[in-house]
């Protein structure tokens, strides 16, 4: 090793306080974005496979005609490596020996289910609950607790399905496929498939929905459908997980969170590195001029550095992995409590390339323009300090580094409104500095010196200004992305503990008949559990557009379930007050034409206002203009329509039975037996266990939210604290040589801490207002949720930065209050 | 503050009075005497060189004399203040009503150009209109011209030029100077003691100065050796006296 190359060892480098700053940055800015991207493909991962549970399988064919499907279909599907079941469901009779009960029966094949898992319970009462990925084998039946109080039954008792005897074996507490189907029946007993005919309940004619399984890779399913979807009849209903999912929504949003956080982490990585290295370069001049004078030539010393910084890369990239990899476990162990069950760990790998992208891309396009410009200092700088070498950054460095940049986020978020609000806020917030720092400066200049604390403060920022503006920009970028992310995880948390609160619906009623409704009402109104409002609900397809068949009339691409399967059909008078329509007009009392539609299945239709849509209700046909499009919160918990008629509308004289929604508490439940007896026709659907679930995730991606959130505000202190500390020489300086000449420790103390204050307080007030900006465009455009100004952030962060800097600030000063200050002047010297 | 001592001029009295002076610095292993039974007193308006090697104590002594650090053992009393009675707040306004420094490596503010650098002692003492008061003194020291530039932008002697003039601009009563032409060549050094002891003359100030250099110290009114922490005057034996 010669001279020169160990004056440039790595090892030396990493003792170098710039260098070690960079190598932070970069180590966190790799363990978040790579924890990120990790979690992300896993939530991805588990949450199709968590949604697909929700179908038992990866897809379902439904055959509402009473007939199986032909052999050959399943066939087909085993020939393409696909997984396949068989599942039947009808309402019968059952019997106990103290009486008979409707039951809604779920006859399942030996693959049940494919995906997901079945809770049961061994004993009656409080016995521990186990997930088995199987149903009953044949000859057993496990039902439903209510059922097993109803007819008074023990577990090993025999009951009677149709004319079979079964043995109740189990108590089902949870079904994977339990979803929010408006047809299954409550309560539930599930038997094996093999003892359907055996039992005589199901008979040609009876009402009987034979239901296909099938689970496998996701291009051997699209396959399959391709080649199934010209022989599928009017009945035959295709079911993917996608749409209509409230988790997915939910985790969808997180989603964004977390995409969001991640390029935020990249911005700020990108600063760090940008302003450490600054530091770096100036630091190596006399180095270089050094190398200069001995012999060695720009390129050799170009050369040089790319070396190192090559090597900080590669300390940032696997310093960030050995960070991401435990954090990552942490979160997939939050997940897997979230969804009660345990979740595969699913790393994959290429998901770690854009961590490894924002190392490189950092480096190169912010830390190599200062050091690159390393290989013009001229060797006579050993002798003398050259004038015009100011170390400042060139334009075309600025734009080349503005592009990396954006190309960085937008490659990672994929979201170009995500790049576009976050760097126009970005811009703007460099605007507003620029201006506002001549105006600062222009103020400034005329307070003169003097020794009151107030005025040394001003005339320090003033002296400094160069500093000072660098680190106005610097701190005021942080705070902004740090308030962007605030600001959007607190609307986020908002959205979702207002969009399920505690007593949202957690039971339907479905199937009152019109001559029932008003006993049903009081029914629970008697019990202190009073309905939603209550809906008319008829069953209708939707077949034509514009005169067209509506699968001739959208585009092929398009596949839309809504178009599979019979929609459930309303009148309503008001518009529900979680709809907004988005376009045209609600209905007057005077209507008696038109139909508002579900803005998503509009614009997936291509529809217009004024387009015509034919419905197919039993036999009749009704065609109607399409007067407003609405927007539908999906996930209230309450019965929502995809197309809506005027009272006086299309749909007066249709067969229509009721709907409803209500919250019922757990004490309260019991009164669902009473019920079920004095209305037999009419089904319950229970969904407290979902929502229980469902807020148990939001739970759960709430804390994996802020422990993201954690670890980007640490990203940014550590931007801070770089910055701060790039003038720590000349500030232990300044403050030594100040004590020498006579200025007193506290007054010091107070004008440093001030003249922090000062700059913290104007970077956090013009930081969170470019916060609040880039919110607006991202809950417009990202989050759909409507803006609001957050007053309390903007009132107390800029306090809370102001006193962050000033605490900076004063630990800048320890050294110089506590060493001698001729001790300190000859040690800097 | 208030029972701040009394800083008033009294002629009659020494400018500064020192006596049993010691300083041991505490290493690892053992202590280290740098200074061992100092007593000097100097009068109102003399002109003293402390001359010694390096490594002789003379610039720990400068420190202690001009109350930047407290000795481990003995008295200090600069114009009748009792130096190492005083808490750090008292001695910073001591000095920043009473004394001024020069240093051999100027020890200018690099973010502050030559005018700001004279005004930073005038504004911690509130001196009114401090930047007409900065702009004669770099104009007596031929600077005039040089007001904007930042210290990188001036040669040694002008930065050096630069810190006497900031010496001189709160009117001090004495002015300490450690090897001040230490880092410059025979002849702008000459330029600058020049300046130095021209400008002490004007003002009547007490000048202390620490210096290797032999044609400098025999500049000053009165020389004293130190050797391995103790101070020795040629021509009398008056520090015995003490």
């Amino acid at each position: 090793m010669n001279a020169a190359q160990k004056l440039m060892s790595v090892r030396r480098d990493f003792r170098e306080r710039d260098v070690r700053v960079v190598l932070v940055a970069l180590i966190i800015a790799v363990a978040t974005v790579a924890t990120i991207a990790l979690f992300a493909s896993q939530l991805q991962h588990t949450l199709v496979s968590s949604a697909s549970s929700f179908l038992a399988a990866d897809r379902q064919l439904e055959a509402e005609n009473g007939r199986p499907v032909p052999p050959e279909w399943l066939e087909e599907a085993r020939s393409r490596g696909l997984e396949t079941g068989q599942m039947i469901e009808f309402s019968t009779m059952i019997s106990g020996p103290e009486g008979f009960q409707l039951a809604s029966v779920k006859a399942v094949s030996d693959e049940y289910p494919l995906v997901g898992e079945v809770e049961i319970q061994h004993q009656a009462s409080g016995g521990a609950r186990e997930m088995v990925a199987s149903g009953p084998a044949p000859g057993e039946v496990w039902i439903n607790p209510r059922l097993l109080r109803l007819l008074n039954l023990e577990i090993g008792d025999s009951l009677e399905v149709g004319n079979l005897p079964l043995k109740v074996s189990k108590l089902l507490i949870r079904e994977p496929d339990g979803g929010f189907r408006l047809s299954s029946l409550a309560p539930r007993v599930m038997m094996h498939v093999d003892d359907v005919a055996a039992t005589g309940a199901v008979q040609e004619g009876s009402r009987v929905e034979y239901i296909y399984l099938f689970a496998g890779p996701e291009d051997a399913l699209d396959g399959y459908y391709q080649w199934l979807e010209p022989k599928l009849g009017p009945s035959h209903e295709w079911e993917g997980v996608r749409e209509g999912e409230t988790l997915s929504r939910s985790f969808d949003r997180a989603e964004r969170f977390l995409l969001l956080g991640g390029s935020l982490a990249v911005l700020l990585a990108a600063v760090a590195v940008a302003v450490a290295s600054r530091q770096y370069a100036l630091a190596q001049r006399d180095t270089v001029a050094l190398l200069k004078t001995l012999g060695l030539q720009g390129r050799g010393i170009g050369r040089l550095y790319l070396r190192r910084l090559a090597l900080w890369g590669l300390a940032g990239i696997v310093g960030g992995l050995l960070v991401a990899l435990p954090l990552f476990r942490v979160l997939v162990a939050l997940l897997s409590e979230a969804l009660e069950r345990p979740v595969e760990v699913y790393l994959d790998p290429s998901a770690v390339l854009p961590a490894l992208l924002t190392a490189v891309v950092s480096l190169f396009a912010f830390a190599y323009p200062p050091i690159r410009r390393l290989r013009r200092v001229p060797a006579m700088r050993v002798l003398r300090d050259q004038p015009g070498e100011t170390g400042r950054a060139a334009l075309p460095d600025l734009i080349i580094a503005l592009l990396a940049i954006f190309g960085l986020v937008w490659l990672y978020a994929g979201e170009l409104v995500l790049v576009g609000a976050l760097l126009g806020g970005l811009a703007l917030l460099l605007g507003i500095l620029g201006l506002f720092g001549l105006v600062l400066m222009a103020v400034l200049r005329r307070v003169n010196g003097g020794g009151n604390a107030w005025r040394l403060a001003f005339v320090g920022l003033y002296r400094h200004r160069q500093a000072s503006l660098a680190q106005l920009a610097v701190f005021a970028m942080t705070i902004m992305l740090a308030a962007t992310l605030i600001l959007v995880r607190t609307s986020l948390l908002s959205d979702w503990r207002t969009q399920l609160p505690e007593d949202a619906p957690n039971h339907f009623l479905i199937n009152i008949a019109p001559n029932a409704v008003e006993q049903v009402d009081a029914f629970w109104a008697d019990r202190g559990a009073p309905l939603e409002n209550l809906y008319p609900m008829v069953r209708g397809r939707m077949t034509g557009l514009n005169g067209q068949p509506v699968k001739e009339a959208v585009s092929k691409d398009e596949r839309i379930n809504a178009l599979n399967r019979e929609l459930n059909l309303t009148w309503m008078e008001q518009l529900p007050e979680d709809n907004e329509i988005v376009r045209g007009r609600w209905f007057d009392a005077s209507d008696t034409e038109g139909v508002s539609v579900e803005a998503d299945l509009a614009e997936r239709l291509g529809l217009e206002l004024g387009d015509r849509l034919t419905f197919t209700i039993g036999s009749a046909e009704v065609t109607e203009p399409v007067v407003s499009i609405r927007t539908v919160q999906w996930d209230s918990m309450k019965p929502n329509f995809y197309v809506v008629f005027p009272p006086e509308g299309g749909l007066v004289n249709m067969p229509a039975t009721w709907i409803t929604s209500f919250y019922l508490p757990e004490q309260k439940k019991f009164a669902l037996n009473d019920f079920s007896r004095e209305f037999p026709t009419v089904s319950v659907l229970e969904i407290d266990h979902i929502i229980g679930r469902i807020q148990d995730i939001v739970q759960q991606v709430t804390q994996a939210i802020e422990t993201i959130l954690a670890l980007i505000l640490a990203a940014a202190l550590v931007v801070m604290a770089a910055v701060v500390s790039a003038t720590l020489r000349d500030r232990q300086r300044e403050g030594a040589l100040i004590r020498t000449l006579g200025g007193r420790q506290s007054l010091l103390v107070r004008s440093t801490m001030l003249e922090f204050a000062l700059l913290g307080l104007i970077a956090g007030l013009l930081g969170v207002l470019a916060a609040e900006a880039a919110v607006y465009v991202l809950q417009a455009r990202m989050f759909d949720g409507s803006f609001r100004w957050h007053w309390q952030v903007i009132l107390t962060l800029p306090l809370v930065s102001a006193l962050l800097l000033a605490l900076f600030g004063r630990w800048q000063l320890r050294t110089v209050l506590t060493v001698s200050p001729m001790l300190l002047l000859r040690r800097l010297e | 503050m208030n029972q701040m001592t009394d800083f008033t001029r009294n002629e009659a009295r020494p400018m500064l009075r020192v006596s049993g002076l010691s300083h041991r610095v505490r290493l690892e292993t053992d202590t280290l005497t740098i200074l061992q039974g100092v007593s000097l007193e100097i009068n109102r308006g003399e002109s003293v060189a402390i001359v010694g090697r390096s490594g002789s104590g003379k610039t720990t002594l400068l420190g202690l004399l001009a109350g930047l650090d407290t000795p481990s053992e003995g008295v200090v009393e600069l114009d009748g203040a009792e130096i190492s009675k005083l808490g750090e707040d008292e001695r910073a306004k001591l000095r920043a009503s009473r004394v001024g420094f020069v240093f051999q490596s100027f020890q200018l503010l690099p973010a502050l150009s030559a005018l700001e650098n004279v005004m930073l002692p005038l504004e911690l003492a509130g001196i009114e209109a401090p930047e007409a008061r900065a702009r004669e003194l770099l104009e007596r020291v031929g600077l005039g011209e040089r007001l904007n530039h930042t210290p990188r932008q001036l040669s040694g002697g002008e930065q050096q030029r630069v810190a006497i003039a900031r010496a001189f601009a709160s009117d001090p009563v004495i002015l300490f100077a450690d090897e001040p032409t230490g880092n410059l060549d025979n002849r702008t050094g000459q330029a600058v003691s020049d300046l130095l002891m021209q400008l002490n003359r004007e003002k009547g100030t007490t000048l202390v100065m620490v210096t290797h250099d032999e044609h400098l110290a025999a500049r000053c009114g009165r020389q004293l050796n130190i050797e391995a922490g103790i101070l020795t005057e040629p021509d009398t034996a008056r520090e015995q006296a003490y």
